[in-house]
């Protein structure tokens, strides 16, 4: 609005001064005395070109010119008496030098130059002087008509408007006309005399409608006739009905009173106050500060939504602020929460724990630690007992393999291989005391010397290798290569990369073994007496983890990382295959009757499949936190055990029952400790005694526990 | 065609087909999300949770069923007749057609609940059933400003008021009402009716805000259903007690805002008028046997008579008691009924200015006792001599009387919580009155007996000794179970502990029998020997018990199923909250007791 008012004002001072500069005018005030003295003269002449300067300002300012009535004489004489002192100020203002004549040009054209412009001339108009900001101020607070005052960018000058020009302005700024004569709605003066003419405008006789009553009205009577008389329009008020009465009659017919729809979920019912929200509580409902201010650092959720507070009597008690809002909040559960039926439990805690025979009835399993066989330097990867139970051998990360004797836990031989050894397994034949241990890419077929004069030579026999078989094979690269290696008098298989596990079959002539990053190659299975080595499993879905023969079938098992395929041997196919669900399978366990097969996993899971019942676990068993590093079952006695990284091994009872209608019964026994950790290992390998039920343990604390019963 | 493969255009099947977003539910049934809202509300629609989730986890579902019987509804119709007629008459009024809009404003559509009442609440223990939250609103909303021009119309709002005194005196005349709680949000009641326990709560009797944080329209359908319903339940619970329903009331009490004494004199009055009804009649008859029995006229007219002439006495406060007296004694009630109509039989209590005389009013009659209050209209005046107890709620009072206690409103809701009359002594003016306790807790559940609860169980065990005796209620025995259950409840945790000693006793008694047997039996074990053994099994027991309480958890928790782990965890983590809170209560109290004694 200020902006317009400005620019207008600009506009005005512009224009006054342009009608001022006009040869027009200059005209007219030379005319002036002339006017004045001969009026008539002057209205003949031209309506436009009135003496008048009011006229003249109004015709320069747009507006169309109206007759001058004598009314607005004294609003002329004003103006003229305005425009007398205008004129005197131009006198004063004709000695202003110059007036710019560079027309409609942008003013940014002078920006940078010196001048604003010429006059008439052609002469240069000097820019004047910069006041800065200050100075401009300081002049506008000493100079009471300031306000008055406008910057012409045009001619770079001052403009001060007169007191009528702020008025036309102020007026113009509230949408009037901009003087207060002008009457906008002047009565009509007619430019035809009507009086006694005696005739009229038309001749035509007078219509008949003018006279008969409206048929159209007549029809809307008719119509609301019709619809009073049958009641659709009705003038009397209804008569108000009973808004209560006897809803529920009798509730005896059941079938009537059912509820209709879907089943109705009553809304629960809001919690009851405690002690807590009396008005009066116990002392010790009453929070301390400290508690209140402890609640500001709870998160939203957690925090107390009511503060008890105590007030000494009835009448201190002031009105809730939060009814109002809680009520809304109810009613918004009432309509908007989606409401399902649930079950709540209500009962103890210990219910929940499963009828468990007593353990004292499950004895013997192994319960504390009986002896511990010292000597490994590094941590014991594997072990593995001796058919008989009277030896174990052991392979650790230091290299070494140490055959140690169970019951004075007296080292007999140490053999050091040069690399960490992975898996280590006896042959289950009692006359042929050899180990077949995998260290590397290699695996040692190795005779332990512990057999008599005469099965030595038998196994001496056993382990001779040709040189030359090698060569014979020919053109392509062969899977293992059987070697000699004459350091320690045994067979090394020489596998293409690294083997991690060996496992005999019952018979103890074949053996397998396991090369996880083997692709086609992964699962090999070797024949002692021939040298052989064949590798039927050319397909494998997922990594291999490791392979067991059956204990007393030609069935073969094969662990993925995800499932247990389980192979005949005989027919060459897949009898099943199980589905274990966990994470990373990471050893397996068959048990001596050959239907279960337990499977441990990475992620602390244990799973029990009884292959008769389904290809999904039995049973699975959470009790390490930590991956579980290897399970075992016990030959004879229903015991199996699960050892783990975090530094303890489970023993469970597992009952498998020869009547096939019954489950088995797993009932966990015993957690042994004792094994401390290293570098984040625990117990890395378990295994049961062939006879008795003790139980090895290998931790990576390089140590060899026994737990006996 | 495999079953998953659906082509386009077909039915869907399962979740997807069953359940409907509310954005569709509102498409589908054309009206406007405020409608549907209230639709919802009134005809106790709420949404749904389906297994499977079809359009989103974040929306609202809705049963398909619920929604088609939303559009069946013929409320939906009305509410669309409503709509119309509204501009129909903004019409009117836009053309300046002024005789049109009277006429059309005269005319306007209304829809009554009565027949959504009855759809949900079929029975009406249904409705007693689903009474709390309407209970509770009909009584806020009676609490709320009156004010014309505020966002709630002011005839609502003394519906309301009037409602929740028809129902106030119902429970009061009934004496069903059961606890009284006072607590900071306002008045908790709890209500027995037919068999139903009612809760609900009432504001302070002080001026409620409106506040900007809620929203209005959702709370004024849920009022305007609540009032309805608690009307039609006010008739039926009217109409059992053989009282007119809708009351018509003393306008003079009722301008002195003692609405609910004058109900309470009203119910009375008409209950006494009709259950002397029957005798009426039947003298009635008898002298019309005489005469003749086809005058039927005269017949009514006689009745008429005899309704006024009980109605009159009613009006003075001595026969009215005549009359409440001769009521009580015809119905035939449970114990329980009968102990919390004699709790204040033979009180006389005035209340004062400053108590909260509506609640006092309402629950002091409900027990039995005779109240009156400071101002006009009271049934008897301060100076009674006959008072027993007065209410004060005052730092000190002036005048005292010496044939009455001045005690402190909360005695009288400590008392009808405890179902005993406690020692005024405590309550006295001027003295902080021990602690107020909530009787919806179960503390023996909790875990946490307050002191005031345990020395509240000790004066009703003593009262129990002594009314007991008594010959007036005799039949009330030991043997009655009820009673049994309470004394067995008062001391369960005594009795656990008493338990716990009982068995060990036991064993060291078993053990003793053992040795005398194996003496008796002659057996010659030296002394030492036994010692062993009897050693070696302590021993075994010990070795026992610690290896239980380390590892029997860790094993058992082995072979349970994971649902059952997750759900044993939970509930351990639930328990050692409670035991938590316990433990922090009983550190507070202790250094409350510290603070005070040091």
């Amino acid at each position: 609005m200020v902006a317009a008012a400005a620019a207008a004002a600009a506009a005005m001072g512009k224009s006054r001064r342009s009608s001022k500069n006009s040869d027009r005018l200059e005209q007219e005030i030379d005319e002036k005395p002339a006017a004045n003295g001969d009026v008539e003269e002057a209205s003949d002449r031209d309506e436009e070109s009135q003496p008048s300067d009011a006229a003249s300002l109004s015709e320069d300012e747009g507006s169309p010119g109206s007759p001058v009535d004598s009314e607005e004489d004294n609003w002329d004489v004003s103006d003229d008496e305005d425009h007398r002192s205008g004129e005197e100020s131009d006198s004063s203002e004709e000695e202003v030098p110059s007036r710019n004549t560079i027309g409609d040009v942008p003013l940014e054209w002078y920006k940078d130059e010196e001048h604003i412009g010429y006059d008439v001339a052609g002469r240069k108009i000097k820019k004047q002087a910069r006041r800065d900001r200050i100075e401009s101020f300081l002049a506008g607070v000493d100079d009471a008509k300031n306000w008055r005052k406008i910057y012409d960018e045009y001619n770079d000058e001052e403009v001060e408007l007169t007191k009528e020009e702020v008025k036309i302005i102020s007026r113009m700024l509230k949408g009037k006309t901009p003087h207060a004569g002008v009457d906008p709605y002047a009565p009509y003066v007619d430019w035809f005399v009507w009086d006694d003419k005696g005739h009229p405008l038309s001749n035509a006789p007078e219509p008949k409608r003018r006279f008969v009553p409206s048929k159209w009205e007549q029809k809307k009577v008719v119509q609301y006739v019709r619809a009073i008389r049958k009641g659709l329009i009705k003038f009397d008020k209804p008569k108000e009905e009973p808004h209560v009465y006897l809803l529920w009659g009798d509730d005896s017919s059941a079938a009537e009173n059912k509820r209709h729809g879907l089943s109705y979920i009553p809304a629960p019912k809001p919690k009851l106050a405690g002690h807590e929200e009396s008005y009066n509580p116990s002392v010790e409902y009453i929070p301390t500060q400290e508690e209140i201010n402890s609640y500001q650092l709870m998160y939203e959720e957690d925090r107390p939504k009511f503060i008890p507070r105590r007030f000494e009597s009835l009448r201190s008690v002031p009105a809730y602020e939060k009814a109002l809002k809680e009520n809304f909040d109810r009613c918004l559960d009432l309509y908007l929460c989606p409401r399902t039926r649930k079950k709540r439990i209500n009962i103890d805690p210990e219910s929940l724990k499963p009828k468990l025979p007593s353990r004292k009835d499950l004895r013997p399993y192994p319960r504390t630690c009986y002896l511990e066989y010292r000597g490994h330097t590094g941590p014991v990867k594997t072990i593995s007992i001796d058919i008989s139970g009277q030896w174990m051998a052991s392979g650790s990360f230091d290299g070494t393999v140490r055959v140690w004797e169970i019951e004075t836990s007296r080292c007999l031989r140490v053999w050091n291989v040069g690399e960490a050894i992975k898996h280590i397994s006896w042959n289950p034949l009692p006359e042929l005391p050899v180990l077949a241990i995998s260290a590397g890419h290699d695996v040692l077929i190795l005779d332990t010397g512990l057999g008599n004069a005469e099965e030595q030579a038998r196994i001496n026999e056993l382990l001779h290798v040709e040189e030359s078989k090698p060569e014979e094979d020919g053109g392509s690269t062969p899977v293992v290569s059987w070697v000699r290696d004459e350091k320690y008098d045994c067979i090394r298989l020489k596998h293409l990369k690294a083997v991690t596990t060996v496992e005999w079959h019952r018979k103890g002539d074949y053996f397998t073994t396991v090369v996880p990053s083997g692709d086609s190659r992964a699962i090999l299975i070797h024949q002692l007496s021939k040298k052989h080595t064949q590798n039927p499993f050319k397909k494998l879905h997922g990594l291999p983890v490791s392979a067991v023969f059956h204990p007393t079938r030609s069935i073969f098992f094969i662990s993925t990382k995800k499932n247990i395929r389980v192979y005949d041997l005989l027919k060459q196919k897949l009898v099943k295959k199980l589905e274990t669900g966990v994470r990373e399978v990471s050893s397996i366990a068959i048990h001596p009757g050959g239907d279960n097969v337990i499977v441990g996993s990475k992620d602390g899971k244990m799973c029990w499949f009884d292959m008769d019942l389904s290809s999904k676990s039995y049973k699975t068993l959470k009790a390490h936190p930590k991956d579980i590093t290897n399970v075992a079952f016990h030959r004879s006695y229903p015991l199996f055990a699960s050892c783990s990284d975090d530094c303890t091994a489970y023993v469970f009872h597992g009952m498998v029952y020869s009547d096939l209608n019954q489950n088995p019964l797993i009932v966990p026994l015993e957690i042994l400790r004792g094994h401390t950790s290293s570098d984040g290992r625990g117990v890395l390998d378990c295994k049961f005694h062939p006879r008795q039920p003790w139980l090895f343990t290998a931790g990576a604390d390089s140590i060899i526990k026994l737990y006996c019963h | 065609m495999p079953k998953h493969y659906r082509p386009p255009g077909k039915k869907k099947e399962g979740n997807a087909a069953k359940y409907i977003t509310r954005t569709k539910a509102v498409h589908y049934l054309q009206v406007s999300l405020s409608t549907f809202r209230k639709l919802c509300i009134l005809k106790g629609i709420f949404p749904r949770e389906p297994k499977k989730k079809v359009e989103g986890n974040h929306k609202t579902y809705y049963h398909m069923k619920d929604i088609l019987f939303l559009a069946h509804e013929p409320l939906l119709e009305k509410f669309r007749d409503i709509r119309a007629h509204k501009k129909k008459v903004k019409k009117a009024l836009a053309r300046k057609n002024r005789d049109l809009a009277d006429r059309l404003l005269n005319r306007e559509p209304t829809y009554k609940l009565d027949r959504l009442i009855l759809e949900r609440y079929p029975t009406f223990v249904d409705a007693l059933r689903d009474l709390d939250d309407c209970l509770t609103m009909v009584h806020l909303f009676a609490a709320l400003p009156a004010v014309e021009g505020e966002r709630i119309q002011v005839e609502r709002i003394h519906n309301c008021r009037r409602l929740s005194h028809e129902w106030q005196a119902y429970v009061s005349r009934t004496h069903s009402l059961r606890k009284i709680f006072i607590s900071v949000k306002g008045i908790y009641y709890q209500a027995e009716v037919e068999g139903q326990k009612i809760t609900w709560l009432t504001p302070h009797a002080l001026q409620q805000v409106l506040t900007d944080d809620v929203d209005y329209n959702v709370m004024l359908t849920f009022s305007e259903f609540y009032a309805a319903l608690l009307g039609f339940v006010n008739f039926k619970l009217y109409h059992s007690i053989n009282v007119k329903y809708p009351p018509i009331l003393d306008p003079r009490l009722e301008a002195l805002a003692a609405e609910l004494y004058a109900l309470c004199r009203y119910i009375s009055a008409g209950s006494g008028r009709l259950s002397g009804y029957p005798q009426a009649i039947a003298s009635i008859e008898d002298g019309q046997r005489e005469v003749e029995k086809t005058d039927t006229r005269t017949e009514e007219s006689e009745l008429r008579l005899a309704q006024l002439q009980h109605q009159l006495p009613a009006n003075e406060p001595g026969a009215l008691m005549h009359l409440m007296e001769n009521t009580d004694d015809m119905d035939d009630e449970d114990h329980e009924k009968k102990e919390c109509r004699n709790l204040f039989r033979n009180f006389k209590i005035f209340l004062s200015r400053e108590v909260p005389r509506e609640s006092l009013l309402f629950v002091i009659p409900a027990f039995g006792g005779v109240v009156s209050w400071e101002g006009d209209g009271s049934p008897f005046k301060e100076s009674d001599e006959d008072i027993t107890h007065q209410i004060v709620d005052r730092p000190t009072q002036g005048h005292v009387f010496l044939s009455r206690e001045y005690v402190q409103p909360q005695w009288v809701y400590d008392c009808i919580n405890a179902r005993i009359i406690l020692p005024a002594e405590k309550y006295l003016v001027g003295r902080v009155p021990p602690p107020h306790l909530s009787p919806f807790v179960d503390n023996e559940a909790e875990g946490y007996i307050p002191e005031y609860a345990e020395t509240i169980k000790r004066l009703q065990t003593a009262a129990k000794k002594q009314v007991l005796p008594m010959p007036g209620i005799e039949n009330q025995d030991l043997d009655d179970p009820q009673t049994l259950l309470v004394e067995g409840i008062i001391d369960r945790t005594e009795a656990n502990e008493a338990a716990e000693k009982k068995r060990k006793l036991t064993m060291l008694e078993k053990q003793y029998h053992d040795e005398l047997n194996m003496e008796l039996q002659g057996i010659t074990y030296s002394t030492s020997l036994s010692n062993k053994n009897l050693q070696s099994s302590v021993e075994n027991v010990k070795e026992d018990t610690v290896t239980t309480l380390e590892e029997s958890e860790d094993l058992s928790k082995v072979s349970m199923s994971r649902k059952k782990r997750k759900l044993y965890e939970a509930m351990k983590i639930g328990q050692e909250r409670k035991k938590e809170k316990i433990k922090v209560l009983k550190e507070r109290k202790k250094n409350a007791e510290a603070s005070k004694t040091g």
